[in-house]
């Protein structure tokens, strides 16, 4: 491609120019509008519940989003997998063995962070793709899932856990799920790590060739997805109370398409945590709004690609976004 | 090896291969504090390899490199050339288009986590630097993508500058430049260079060498065959030193033919820009005429070219005369229906299926002729692929052996015979010969004479200065990306090309 000057944008329009930098602007105005008709359609609306049933897929997006944002096709198979052993590995092994406590949550953490390296170390010592090598390991984990969990493992009613699904002295116990993570990813923006993330998601070779560690960016970020997906898997189980094998793919696709519907770009470099969660909203209110106008559940799925591609559309339409003409 | 006071990178016999392709075979280089010194050479000369090497992006295969007189095995990566403070601007313009301003100047200034210095020391450093540059610098919070080539390019500089390098490599670092900048980065230079660094300059511009450069190194073939100082050279020397002698294709294997009347105009291009913001250039293409593009790596001479194949899109028209009329060529389909085929440079990426048979791959783009009612005939097939195999003296096994199983000569010929097949009246050709051996190139050019004989046109891209010579009707040199000159193929010498190449026309009449 020969050097074609990029005009000068100054005079585009607010909008898009606010679109373009802030790519969740679109599901943060759909969440809005979906919040708005769930609260007409259901005037009692259960906050403690419904943040309760949002959070394992907005933690899930979350663990999703690292390593897509870090470029290269970086999508993360494994997160769905890895939610469910985090679940069993608490309610089935943790617990009963007295480390069913606070002292559980790094253990997870460390337990999906490994799994997360593991496919990082992976794809850049092998090169394969992250696509190959994350579903490879969503097959070993779903394997391990069905070995340590052959029937759905109970967590115990009176695990603190179970509070991350009610309430803590009044305060909503699903807003401390949220707020890990986010406050992970905020701690990780005063360290250097995710100016570096956005360079090698945006663009590897620059980011290369001005010295930054592009494969260590790389593992961090998938090691951090498994960190977020094994808080996912906590989260998750505290709201259902039991961990169950049969349901370890449940999360991945969606969760994927959250952090798509979010406005980060699959190609890398862009988007975020708050992308993310919003996109889970969406998806998370369309699911709520549908059920009380009582469409029947069977439409769902198709509601989400729909809607996913809609999204995708209007947001690059209107950030003036165009693929280039190739030869 | 003692330490020279003063020298502060001193490269010795360097040799790098790719695979079978020899990039740099024998370079030393010496480079002073306190100057800066240009390297310069054609193309595959392999100064781009060399900074690659400097620069940590690749590991020499042999000989060794000093820094300030210590011994560097080589730079594993680019980190660790950037800290023994090497620091390159790349020819490609590096930036992460959707990061800010900010974010691109530091880029890699830091660990992975770690941080090395505070926001606001950073902007008030990073403002200081655009300001050194530019005459109206970005704001710090734009995103580089939406900025123009030239303050793009100034980013890149100026993210090479903050890390304030002893030794400072700009690689064509220059050209996307608007002259204000370019004169301000040589501000900068002068001074960095009075305080004692070291700044290596590769441009395409004989003026830029001549303003700023203090001693000069050419290069020829992967090979340094001068140091020059600053006082002494002049550009007629440089220019021999860089074409030497006639290798490769000895003056005796010369075979000038006869030159024929070119017939009628079949191609028209009007104010054609390779570049938006570029000169607008006229061409026209006339029937048995094989026309040359030259100039170095990246300076419009591919963008032309596939302009002309209806890909443009910084303005003018390319249009197609003939007995059906004028048409139009402002795509690839319109192209092809107008019969003008394009060969495309990269062979493996764009033009071959490797995993298909020689016949799949000749045949995919007209197995239309080959069909019967439903079905295609196989027959019919392999009696046009013979025809071709005859008159390009393919060498190949079966024909339903793999492409691959063939040389990078043989195949780059079963690709020429898939855009025969299409029976085109303008063949665009993207550097064939590239990397194949002499023997096939010599077919190569007979087949193109023959072609051009029979009235077929043809516009070769090509990087090796003999084909220039000896097979074009028509020579055009391009640089930055504009129309630089134009050269009958009577009377045309190495020095006068590569001369103008560097912008050194006074030397071209």
């Amino acid at each position: 491609m020969s050097a074609v000057a990029a005009p000068r944008r100054a005079g585009e329009p607010r909008l898009r120019r606010l679109l373009r930098r802030h790519g969740y602007l679109l599901a943060l105005g759909l969440t809005i509008v979906l919040l708005a008709v769930n609260l007409v359609l259901q005037p009692n609306f259960g906050w403690i519940a419904q943040l309760a049933s949002f959070a394992p897929l907005a933690v899930a997006a979350a663990a999703s989003m690292p390593s897509i944002v870090s470029g290269r096709g970086g999508i993360d198979m494994s997160i769905g997998p890895v939610m469910t052993l985090s679940g069993i590995v608490f309610a089935g092994y943790l617990a009963p063995n007295g480390l069913g406590g606070l002292e559980a949550l790094p253990i997870l953490m460390l337990l999906g962070g490994a799994i997360g390296a593991v496919n990082g170390l992976i794809v850049i010592w092998l090169r394969l793709s992250p696509i190959v090598v994350t579903l490879a390991m969503y097959f070993i984990v779903i394997g391990i899932n069905l070995k340590l969990a052959p029937t759905p493992m109970r967590l115990a009613d009176d695990n603190w856990a179970t509070s991350l699904a009610g309430s803590i002295g009044g305060f909503p116990g699903p807003l401390i799920s949220l707020a890990i993570p986010v406050a992970l990813w905020a701690l990780l923006g005063l360290t250097a790590f995710r100016r570096n993330l956005y360079a090698v998601g945006g663009n590897d070779a620059t980011a290369f060739t001005a010295g930054i560690a592009v494969s260590a960016v790389r593992v961090v970020a998938f090691a951090l997805g498994g960190a977020f997906a094994g808080i996912a898997g906590l989260v998750l189980v505290a709201l259902v109370r039991t961990a169950d094998s049969s349901t370890s793919s449940a999360y991945t696709l969606i969760a994927i398409a959250a952090v798509a519907l979010g406005g980060t770009s699959l190609a890398g470099g862009a988007g975020g945590m708050t992308g993310a969660l919003l996109g889970a909203a969406s998806i998370f209110l369309v699911q709520s709004v549908l059920a009380d106008a009582q469409v029947p559940q069977t439409w769902l799925p198709a509601i989400y690609g729909a809607m996913l591609i809609v999204a995708v559309v209007v947001g690059a339409l209107l950030s003036g976004e165009r693929t280039g003409r190739r030869a | 090896m003692p330490t020279v006071d003063g020298v502060l990178l001193r490269m010795e016999s360097v040799g790098k291969a790719f695979g079978p392709t020899v990039a740099v075979r024998d370079a030393s280089l010496e480079v002073h504090r306190g100057e800066v010194h240009a390297l310069m050479g054609e193309n595959g000369s392999g100064k781009s390899t060399i900074v690659k090497i400097l620069s940590g992006v690749h590991a020499p295969d042999r000989g060794r490199i000093l820094l300030a007189g210590r011994a560097v095995a080589a730079f594993r990566t680019p980190a660790a050339a950037l800290r023994s403070g090497i620091a390159t601007v790349f020819q490609e313009v590096l930036a992460a288009p959707n990061r800010t301003v900010f974010d691109n100047l530091w880029l890699g200034a830091d660990g992975l986590f770690r941080i090395a210095q505070g926001p606001r020391e950073r902007r008030r450093r990073a403002e200081a630097a655009l300001a050194e540059l530019l005459v109206s610098p970005p704001p710090l919070d734009a995103l580089v993508g939406d900025l123009d080539l030239s303050d793009r390019q100034a980013c890149a500089i100026a993210r090479a500058l903050l890390r304030d390098p002893d030794l400072l490599i700009l690689d064509e670092a220059t050209s996307a430049l608007d002259f204000d900048t370019r004169n301000r980065l040589f501000e900068i230079v002068r001074r960095r260079v009075a305080a004692g660094s070291g700044v290596v300059l590769i441009t395409h511009r004989m003026d830029e060498v001549r303003e700023v450069a203090d001693r000069v190194t050419v290069l020829r073939s992967g090979e340094t065959v001068a140091t020059l100082d600053g006082a002494e050279w002049t550009t007629a020397e440089v220019v021999r030193l860089m074409t030497g002698q006639a290798h490769q294709l000895g003056d005796e294997a010369r075979t000038d033919r006869a030159r024929r009347a070119p017939g009628d105009v079949v191609l028209q291009a009007s104010g054609l820009r390779v570049r938006a913001d570029a000169a607008p250039l006229d061409f026209e293409l006339r029937a048995g005429e094989i026309v040359g593009l030259a100039g170095l790596e990246g300076q419009g001479q591919d963008a032309f070219l596939r302009a002309l194949w209806g890909l443009g899109d910084a303005g003018g028209a390319v249009t197609r005369v003939s007995s059906r009329g004028r048409q139009p060529i402002a795509s690839k389909h319109a192209a092809r229906r107008a019969r003008i085929a394009y060969v495309p440079r990269e062979r493996r990426a764009e033009s071959i299926f490797d995993w298909m048979s020689i016949l799949e791959n000749f045949t995919a783009t007209t197995l239309r002729r080959d069909r019967r009612g439903w079905l295609l005939s196989g027959r019919s097939a392999l009696r046009r692929l013979t025809d071709y195999v005859e008159r390009l003296r393919i060498k190949l096994g079966r024909p339903e052996d793999g492409i691959g199983t063939l040389s990078g000569g043989n195949q780059q010929k079963v690709i020429i015979a898939r855009s025969l097949a299409a029976e085109p009246e303008v063949l665009l050709l993207n550097d064939p010969t590239r990397g194949i051996d002499i023997g096939a190139k010599r077919d190569l050019y007979a087949l193109l004479e023959g072609l051009a004989a029979e009235g077929l046109a043809v516009v070769m891209l090509s990087t090796e200065l003999e084909e220039h010579l000896e097979l074009m009707d028509r020579v055009l040199v391009f640089r930055d990306d504009e129309l630089a000159a134009v050269f009958p193929h009577e009377g045309l010498t190495r020095e006068a090309l590569v001369a103008s190449f560097f912008g050194a026309e006074e030397l071209a009449s």
